[in-house]
């Protein structure tokens, strides 16, 4: 499609997604009798995508800068009067970044999953639902279209319903998945309406053609009313606030599910659509600066509320909210370069602390309350070395891939003249390394406080061995945008714009607050849940109600059960018990009580004597002669 | 001369009320049968008179139909009259009335 040759790979991009999508099937239909080969065969698949990636994204490399992009043409796809969708796949820098992340970290998750989720009853289904979400999440963002990146869209979130309640005798699993299924409908309906107006406006979903014409075709407001939709849709997707009350509740699905969807991939599709659309976020402006207010609201709030909680999987889950939140940070100032590799770097991080509190799990009898953890480095040293690595990424321990990540954000801050940006985002970032912190020195420091954790064993080589790659992946991966212009920015630079850099505090001293902000809050944090010098319990009591009020997520969760829920229970009760079976019921019952009432008079004329028939016919008959002799 | 058809159409008038009343008065089944009888044959007289004077043979070829017919209804109907009485013990058509509502 491009006026130079395509190189040769690039034909095979269509085989990325296509693959785990052939073994997804295979293993939906045939995985019962595969046994432990359907969890092979699934990781070979999204093995053999992520070598295509790689291919993919070499020969994406040996084009001019200015001209790497690949559009292919599949099949059309809807075709209504004038008004045509193809089933177009797009490869530009943006994607090849994602569909990398996608293939590499999944495949790392499918490996591990194989030991992880070993002996379970439904192994295979649990593979085919992995894979199947490895193709949705490699056709949203490989999409050329939005109504693709939608199908994509929806179908992640398909499966992300499916594999939180993938334990579903579990009620409590079953209502979060459809907690996370629900809320996030509530972006997506908004999004749907977004895509509705860039059809009637555009004539198309074609990224190419809405990029090119965005400027002449739009005005101000209309760019603002289609930006904000589409950023409702990321905001259910990434769990922004409002809507981010289901992302803790859909930790109760399988760990490596956690892993993938709910911190490396599915969630930052939100941030992957911001930045994809981010043409007509920038003609809108306003648009932008929802954006950036959203994303700091978030990052704040839910550090404070992973700083109160006990769920090892929960104070993740809350990080990764935080994290979310950096990111739309940078995009809501026009960093989209930032956020790209903030995604990238958290993918791994994330990704391998996710996996790293699985391993832990996995060794002390499925436990998560970090106050029955303690002590962890002797039994698992593997795991605990690897988590550090990534924690220390998140808090932003140089020289690994989050320090880097977050300083990229709060540098573009500085540098742009938002100074209260700038500090409230630091004060973030020191939430960030206090929670994380606290997580660390509760679970594998001090005394075993549990008879689980005192009998904790390493987890095999299967699960260990991920870990250990993504920590490898974590501690380098910021050199990817290591030098002074950024590697990773300037790869990006033709597909999303760089942001302009002013005057500011220089990059040196930017460094070094931010290096003295983590190592603050990491001493804070040993001091008092590491050193043993702090009695906890009396701590905690000192600090009321700030615990209870973080543990309960500042009680949003609880309003919305106010507010929202009750209220809806209660009419869909009336509705069931008073509209339904008084009104509606009672109608048909009526109709029936009056059908046999009209039957109880009307049975009177049937006497049984023959002879009172025989007088109606006759009569009849003279009524019917008279008729026809009179009339005219 | 011929007879005027008006007297064959008051004889069959006639033949027919008595039917009629017969039908509709008495309770003896049996009774009740022969007076529908009486009502058919009426008919056939009618049927008869109108092929005579329009020297149609249709009438009495019809006619003889309808004798046919009647004598295949008079053997079901005597065999129902025959099966009413071995349940009531009575031919009383009053007495026969399980269908009332």
């Amino acid at each position: 499609m491009t006026p130079q040759a395509v190189p040769s790979s690039m034909h095979l991009l269509w085989l990325i997604p296509a693959l785990p999508l052939a073994v997804a099937i295979v293993n939906l239909f045939v995985g019962k009798r595969l046994g432990k080969l359907a969890g092979v065969l699934a990781s070979v698949a999204v093995a053999c995508s992520f070598a295509l990636s790689v291919m993919v994204v070499r020969d994406l490399l040996t084009m001019p800068a200015e001209s790497r992009l690949y559009i292919r043409h599949l099949f059309d796809w809807i075709r209504v009067g004038g008004f045509n969708v193809g089933a177009d796949l797009r490869l530009d820098q943006v994607s090849a970044v994602m569909i990398m992340v996608v293939t590499g970290v999944g495949m790392l998750i499918h490996i591990y999953a194989i030991g992880y989720m070993d002996g379970d009853p439904r192994y295979g289904r649990f593979f085919a639902y992995m894979n199947l979400f490895v193709f949705f999440m490699l056709i949203l963002v490989l999409g050329e279209n939005l109504l693709v990146l939608y199908l994509g869209w929806e179908g992640v979130g398909l499966c992300s319903y499916l594999l939180i309640g993938f334990w579903f005798d579990k009620t409590e699993n079953a209502v979060a998945a459809k907690k996370a299924f629900i809320t996030t409908r509530i972006g997506d309906t908004l999004m749907l309406v977004g895509l509705a107006l860039i059809a009637q406006k555009f004539g198309t979903l074609d990224f190419t053609v809405i990029f090119g014409t965005a400027a002449g075709t739009l005005t101000k407001d209309a760019a603002t009313v289609i930006s904000l939709l589409l950023f409702a849709g990321a905001v259910g997707k990434s769990a922004q606030l409002p809507l981010h009350v289901w992302l803790p509740d859909a930790m109760a699905g399988p760990t490596p599910v956690s892993a993938l969807i709910h911190a490396a991939t599915m969630v930052t599709a939100g941030v992957y659509l911001v930045i994809r659309m981010h043409p007509l976020f920038e003609i809108s402006g306003v648009a932008l600066t929802v954006v950036l207010i959203v994303g700091l609201l978030t990052a704040i709030y839910a550090a404070t509320c992973a700083l109160g909680q006990d769920d090892i999987k929960r104070v993740l889950a809350y990080s990764t909210i935080s994290q979310l939140g950096f990111m739309f940070m940078a995009v809501g100032m026009r960093a989209y370069a930032a956020a790209m590799f903030m995604l990238v770097a958290h993918a791994f991080y994330k990704a391998l602390m996710f996996l790293g509190a699985g391993s832990v799990m996995h060794g002390t009898h499925d436990q998560t309350d970090m106050n029955r953890f303690g002590g962890l480095l002797k039994p698992m040293p593997i795991t605990a070395i690897t988590f550090m690595i990534g924690a220390a990424a998140q808090a932003g321990v140089p020289p690994l891939a989050g320090f880097f990540a977050k300083d990229a954000i709060l540098e573009i801050a500085d540098h742009s003249g938002r100074i209260g940006i700038y500090v409230l985002g630091s004060a973030g970032a020191f939430l960030s390394a206090a929670y994380i912190g606290r997580m660390v020195f509760l679970t594998f420091f001090g005394a075993p406080r549990s008879q689980d954790a005192a009998h904790a064993h390493e987890s095999p080589a299967v699960m260990w061995f991920p870990l250990a790659v993504l920590a490898a992946g974590a501690a380098t991966i910021g050199w990817l945008n290591l030098t002074p212009e950024g590697r990773l920015s300037e790869w990006l630079r033709p597909a999303a714009a760089v942001a302009v850099s002013g005057p500011g505090l220089s990059t040196g001293v930017l460094l070094a607050i931010a290096v003295a902000i983590t190592a603050a809050a990491l001493l804070l944090t040993w001091w008092i849940f590491g050193s043993g010098r702090v009695d906890r319990a009396a701590f905690l009591d000192r600090a009321e109600p700030l615990p209870r009020l973080f543990k309960n997520g500042w009680y949003i969760d609880q309003a919305y059960r106010t507010v929202l829920v009750r209220p809806s229970e209660v009419g869909a009760a009336i509705t069931a018990q008073v509209v339904d079976a008084k009104i509606v019921d009672g109608a048909f019952n009526a109709i029936g009580a009056g059908t046999k009432r009209l039957a109880q008079a009307g049975r009177r004329i049937q006497t049984g004597y023959v002879r009172s028939y025989a007088l109606a016919i006759a009569l009849g008959a003279v009524a019917l002669l008279l008729y026809v002799g009179v009339r005219p | 001369m011929r007879t005027p058809i008006a007297y064959f159409l008051v004889l069959s008038g006639i033949l027919f009320s008595i039917g009629t009343a017969g039908v509709l008065l008495r309770k003896n089944a049996l009774v009740i049968f022969m007076s529908v009888e009486l009502q058919l044959n009426a008919v056939n007289l009618t049927l008869v008179a109108f092929s005579r004077m329009h020297g149609d043979l249709g009438g009495q070829v019809l006619a003889f139909f309808s004798m046919v017919v009647a004598a295949a209804e008079v053997v079901v109907g005597l065999a129902i009259i025959v099966s009413v009485y071995r349940r009531h013990h009575s031919v009383n058509v009053d007495e026969a009335r399980e269908l009332s509502g």
